[in-house]
């Protein structure tokens, strides 16, 4: 059976580049246009890997991160960020929520800037998950 | 923790973000989430005779909007804030009603448009409409002073003009929300002269007293919620006598009821409304009537 690979993110070209390429590499793609529906597809459907925008609507790619990292159902799935926001952004805000109270949470697994290549995206999954 | 949402709308003419960043005094009062709307007006990408719908256009516009609201979103990132953005085609009005609605939010900042002769006609209606057609309240944000700096504490003194309305009570109600970033809040009531001619003395002491009992009665619910406040009566034009009062009194922003409601008296309040939406240099908070149950 192929892998299940969840999508997140509000803009419906990407979500259709990141489908065709998960599709033509054989992987099961699931999608999801904000980090609330993304986090309750992913406590449904256990997906195998994660591709996560970060600026969203309802919520965003960094309280999603720090819910499935947080979530000892979901924690160990890998996650890649693949956003316009920058990594080094994304680890601050982690740093400052740390800061507020809330648990550290881990590095995500693979942070790319958007736009990706579909090779470099098609390897990339192929390197998390096989 | 509570978090609050504040909606900004931005056509990138009016609100930029030192706007926003002169906001972040909010979040002493649990607004931790902003999210960013901008609306692409359809006629600019709209059907053009022999284009077609301006597809390249749209595609343009949307990327400059990104790469701003990106860049904004990074500063407030950093700082734990939680952040969205949309970026939507159409109408600006349903789409910022159905934006706030969408995301629960509480607070809907716009800025005032900058418009032509024409246009000029039906300015401060947008707000007003908005108001009618949601329970969120709206700040139409005049960030810059006169002075040409930037307001940095919007909250901190507001005047809070009172009508007797149910809106201008839920306004003190929600004032309360943001008892740790005002100072203290000026109370004022204003008479129309209408409402004077033709009684005697007497009769307009018995009214001034019977108001400024009523206004003390405010400021007392706002010192027992832990915020500062005094009362002041004031006699003419609604809407020049409240900028008037901001002006002598400091105040650092203008708060009013606004109903939404059909009926005389509600078209009138609903002009002072729009009035001081457009025409105020103060930032102007106006309360619905209905303001929905979350920050209650």
């Amino acid at each position: 059976m192929s892998k299940k690979v969840l999508t997140v993110d509000d803009d419906p070209d990407i979500i259709a580049f990141v489908k065709t390429v998960l599709e033509e590499n054989g992987y099961s793609p699931i999608v999801a246009r904000n980090g609330e529906v993304g986090l309750s597809l992913a406590r449904d459907e256990k997906p195998d890997l994660v591709i996560l925008d970060v600026l969203m609507p309802k919520q965003s790619g960094i309280r999603m991160y720090r819910e499935l990292k947080s979530d000892e159902a979901m924690k160990d799935i890998p996650v890649v960020i693949l956003s316009g926001i920058a990594k080094r952004t994304f680890l601050r805000s982690q740093e400052a929520l740390t800061e507020f109270g809330d648990q550290s949470v881990p590095e995500p697994d693979v942070y790319i800037e958007k736009p990706v290549e579909p090779d470099e995206l098609a390897e990339t999954v192929k390197r998390l998950i096989g | 923790m509570e978090s609050r949402k504040l909606l900004f709308v931005t056509q990138f003419e009016e609100l930029w973000f030192d706007a926003l960043q002169s906001l972040m005094d909010l979040r002493k009062a649990e607004f931790n989430h902003v999210v960013f709307l901008h609306v692409i007006e359809r006629e600019k990408v709209a059907m053009h005779r022999g284009k077609g719908y301006l597809k390249d256009e749209e595609t343009k516009l949307r990327e400059i909007a990104n790469i701003r609201f990106i860049d904004w979103a990074e500063s407030l990132f950093e700082q734990g804030m939680e952040v969205g953005a949309y970026i939507v085609v159409g109408n600006p009005l349903p789409k910022i009603i159905s934006t706030a609605e969408e995301e629960l939010v509480d607070l809907i900042v716009t800025g005032r448009h900058k418009r032509g002769k024409i246009e000029e006609l039906y300015a401060g209606s947008e707000t007003v409409e908005i108001l009618r057609r949601t329970s969120t309240p709206v700040l139409v944000y005049k960030y810059m002073l006169p002075s040409g700096k930037v307001n940095e504490r919007p909250f901190e003194r507001p005047i809070l003009a009172m009508d007797g309305s149910p809106a201008s009570h839920r306004a003190v109600d929600y004032l309360l929300k943001f008892k740790e970033i005002i100072k203290d809040v000026i109370v004022i009531n204003v008479a129309g002269e209408k409402d004077i001619k033709g009684s005697s003395a007497m009769e307009i002491q018995a009214t001034r007293k019977e108001q400024r009992l009523k206004l003390d009665e405010v400021c007392d619910r706002l010192r027992d919620g832990g915020i500062e406040a005094d009362a002041h009566l004031y006699v003419g034009n609604i809407c020049e006598q409240i900028e008037k009062a901001a002006r002598e009194r400091e105040a650092t922003m203008i708060v009013a009821g606004a109903t939404g409601k059909s009926g005389l008296k509600e078209i009138f309040i609903g002009n002072v409304a729009k009035n001081l939406a457009q025409y105020s240099t103060f930032p102007t908070l106006l309360v619905p009537a209905n303001i929905k149950p979350a920050i209650k």
